[in-house]
């Protein structure tokens, strides 16, 4: 009988890269239902054409970069880990449902006058879809080695490439028809009332992407992903804390409000926009974010100060998404010099003449913040 | 009982499915092959010449130097040839015994006095060493040169399939408090602490009821059933809360850790005069009869399979050693050393065959480090032949436990790489 021989261990744990993928697929469920329930038909077309765009993509860059059509290069290919599902998913729910570019303006309308079908929301998706798969992660080295989120950097393309045409300008809940991305909260900046803050809580107002609807349903894929710990419970906590923290510090506080306006002000802050979906489901995402616990509060302090200027003094209503991509460039930094301290470290005793170089000093310091994880 | 445990690690399935079974005689074969190296440090010398008639714990290899131990034939009969075969790391010298079948015994002088030297003198005649794997000469380990303060006896056996040091706790539990409490005196120590894992809860009965009944002075800490809770360094830091250095030596911290079977080795010798030629071992996973047995040194590792029953037909991996840290056999055609503890069959279903994918980067080999290193930067730079930061990294820090691979959901080679950086930052000298 022959015998397998390799190097320790031998038994490795069920998990797999595809288990993870379908885990965060199950907790993303109840907010693909909810923007269903809210905003119609839409979502599902959307999200169908980023699964098949994401699908294709991967498939044929996998299949052209190996040069091997057959049935085992479609099997070996990465498309099997499920990984470019996830990020249909998420790309879809982060786009209104129905984007409506005014210069080709292919839209089928029905009798009341709403929109029935837009073919502008399917090439857009698509677009998005591609630019995502092919620009931001296969061409980097596929899963893993990608230096965005693709479903962020899709979602951005779009906005800044087809904002200007009116697709980003028209979101109409089903409940709340009219609702604008103008109207969101954000953009209004109404005083906030207890009333507002709960229909924010339960998504029964305008948003600017469908996901980010009910902070219910993104709660519930919290809760889903934190008990299977395929993420830490605390990094969403930290994104969302930091973001709270800036946004009092440059919009509450220079805003003048007294005790109860002012809490409230804080609170619409981290439930409208991107926030809440952002930071259990992208700011999350394993290859653009940092791999200690420290590293991952200098990211989440990172997200949460650039979404608050871009909140107060930038030219967005929205900046969450923004501010991921900033940060995201920064992980490969913040993990070169955020390495945790080895088990029995030892600091080196200090030498009292000869200087150090800088830079060893800077790797020192990054090593001490480390320290308690 | 408050439990208590290391930071990080893993939880492994325990497949503890020989502990019920006890120990039994595994017959020796018609000859044995005995290395002359089974221990860390230079091979023994070899003292006999072809021809010789020897007994059973008669020396046939001397210590050669300070790092080194004696080698004892294992049965009685002929010297018939001195030669160089394979083991699984590599190759030595070893003598090879016919056995006449009569296991006439030699055995040490009766030793008069128990005190510090004698011990220590014992150990080093009776070729002990470190039975728990790394094989380090016990007279070495046990005689530290910084002064010592904690005993610790390593019942965790956190390795799962193994059973050995289980079965010696049942079966032997007073020889063992008492080989122990001579490990404790040669370190200049009266008592002794005792780190066992949950899951061999009726071991500690035992070992209590030993401790009342014989006045050892020994305590008892109940460490959580964890993954790698018996490795040196997460034993230490469960049991004290001190901390090894990095690079250094437990008795940097006033430790010494014992293994159990080690301290059944040293009473053996002190009390009954008996070299190590022989140990318990656990043959288990995809054989006919998974057992612990009692096996000679020298004997060959397909001569234990046989007594068990051998391997099932769909048996694709063959370890010495447990399945964390084991090393994977081509053949059975080993012999047995002082520091086989466990001889393993897996078939498909219990063994990772599946090819690597790709990282994702999800840190979760960074989150069960018990070293609290980073394993996916450690593989990404040797990969990349980038030894230098890989050592950044910690590769050199690394205990080869495995927690990181077990985990990894890409099915990465973790500790393999680890291991290529480790010898490549020294033959760099970097």
């Amino acid at each position: 009988m022959r015998q397998t021989v390799s190097a320790s261990p031998h038994i490795t744990s069920n998990n797999s890269t595809r288990k993870i993928m379908i885990d965060v697929l199950i907790a993303l469920v109840p907010c693909v239902v909810c923007a269903v329930v809210f905003y119609g038909y839409h979502v599902i077309i959307n999200l169908v054409t980023c699964l098949i765009f994401c699908f294709v993509t991967e498939l044929l860059y996998s299949l052209i970069k190996s040069k091997n059509l057959s049935k085992e290069g479609v099997k070996s290919s990465s498309v099997t880990d499920l990984s470019f599902a996830v990020t249909a998913v998420i790309l879809a729910l982060n786009l209104p449902s129905v984007m409506t570019v005014s210069a080709w303006n292919v839209t089928a309308y029905n009798a009341k006058g709403a929109v029935a079908f837009s073919f502008d929301t399917v090439v857009l998706c698509a677009l998005g879809s591609i630019v995502a798969i092919a620009l931001v992660k296969m061409l980097f080295g596929g899963i893993g080695k990608n230096f965005a989120n693709p479903a962020c950097t899709g979602r951005i393309f779009l906005f800044i490439a087809f904002g200007g045409a009116g697709a980003f300008a028209t979101v109409s809940s089903l409940f709340e028809s009219a609702a604008t991305t103008g109207a969101t909260w954000l953009g209004t900046r109404d005083a906030v009332t207890g009333d507002m803050l709960l229909d924010m809580f339960l998504g029964n107002t305008g948003t600017a992407a469908v996901g980010e609807t009910c902070v219910i349903a993104i709660l519930c894929g919290y809760v889903y992903l934190s008990a299977r710990k395929v993420i830490d419970w605390r990094y969403p906590l930290m994104t969302v804390g930091s973001v709270m923290l800036f946004s009092m510090l440059f919009d509450v506080v220079p805003s003048g409000h007294k005790g109860l306006a002012f809490f409230y002000d804080m609170l619409a802050h981290v439930l409208s926009g991107g926030v809440m979906f952002g930071a259990v489901f992208m700011a999350t995402d394993y290859s653009t974010s940092p791999n200690t616990f420290w590293g991952n509060v200098v990211f989440a302090v990172g997200v949460g100060l650039i979404t608050a200027l871009i909140r107060a003094f930038g030219s967005f209503p929205e900046g969450f998404s923004f501010a991921l991509l900033i940060m995201n460039l920064t992980v490969p930094l913040i993990d070169k010099y955020i390495i945790p301290k080895p088990f029995g470290y030892v600091k080196p005793e200090k030498k009292k003449k000869d200087k150090k170089p800088k830079k060893e000093k800077i790797g020192q310091t990054a090593a001490k913040e480390a320290g308690n994880e | 009982m408050k439990k208590f445990t290391f930071k990080k690690g893993i939880r492994v399935p325990h497949n503890k499915t020989t502990s019920g079974s006890p120990l039994v005689e595994c017959p020796a074969p018609a000859t044995v092959y005995i290395p002359l190296a089974q221990h860390i440090g230079k091979p023994a010398v070899c003292c006999v010449s072809v021809g010789d008639k020897v007994k059973a714990g008669a020396v046939i290899g001397r210590a050669d130097g300070f790092v080194s131990a004696n080698v004892f034939s294992s049965v009685s009969g002929t010297v018939k040839s001195v030669e160089r075969r394979k083991t699984p790391n590599g190759a030595c010298a070893h003598v090879a015994i016919e056995n006449d079948g009569k296991y006439e015994c030699e055995s040490l002088p009766k030793l008069e006095k128990f005190d510090k030297e004698s011990l220590l003198e014992r150990i080093a005649a009776a070729g002990i060493v470190g039975m728990g794997g790394a094989g380090f000469p016990a007279s070495v380990k046990y005689a530290p040169k910084k002064p010592v303060d904690t005993f610790i006896l390593n019942a965790a056996e956190c390795e799962p399939y193994i059973t050995c040091d289980h079965r010696l706790l049942l079966e032997q539990t007073e020889s063992v408090l008492e080989g122990a409490s001579y490990l404790a005196t040669t370190l200049g120590l009266d008592s002794f602490k005792i780190g066992i894992e949950d899951n061999k809860l009726d071991a500690v009965e035992r070992i209590n009821a030993a401790i009342a009944e014989k006045g050892v002075r020994a305590e008892i800490v109940l460490l959580k059933s964890r993954y790698p809770q018996g490795a040196e360094k997460q034993l230490i830091y469960a049991v004290t809360r001190r901390k090894v250095p990095r690079g250094g030596l437990p008795a940097d911290v006033g430790v010494a850790v014992g293994n159990v079977h080690t301290a059944y080795a040293v009473f053996d010798a002190a009390v009954n005069g008996t070299p190590l030629y022989r140990r318990a071992m656990t043959v288990a996973g995809a054989v006919a009869r998974p057992s612990n047995i009692w096996v000679r040194t020298g004997s060959k590792l397909s001569d234990c399979l046989e007594f068990c029953g051998g391997a099932s037909a769909d048996c694709v991996k063959t370890l010495a050693g447990g399945p964390m840290m084991g090393t994977a056999l081509d053949h059975t055609d080993y012999s047995v050393t002082k520091t086989t503890g466990a001889l393993l069959l897996l078939d498909r279903k219990h063994v990772e065959t599946s090819q690597p994918h790709a990282c994702i980067n999800c840190g979760k080999c960074a989150r069960v480090c018990p070293m609290n290193l980073m394993p996916m930067y450690i593989d990404a730079y040797t990969l990349a032949e980038n030894y230098g930061e890989a050592k950044r990294y910690g590769a050199l820090d690394c205990i080869e436990c495995g927690c990181c691979a077990f985990t990894c959901p890409a099915k990465r080679t973790l500790v393999q790489s680890v291991k290529v950086a480790k010898r490549k930052i020294k033959e760099l000298g970097l």
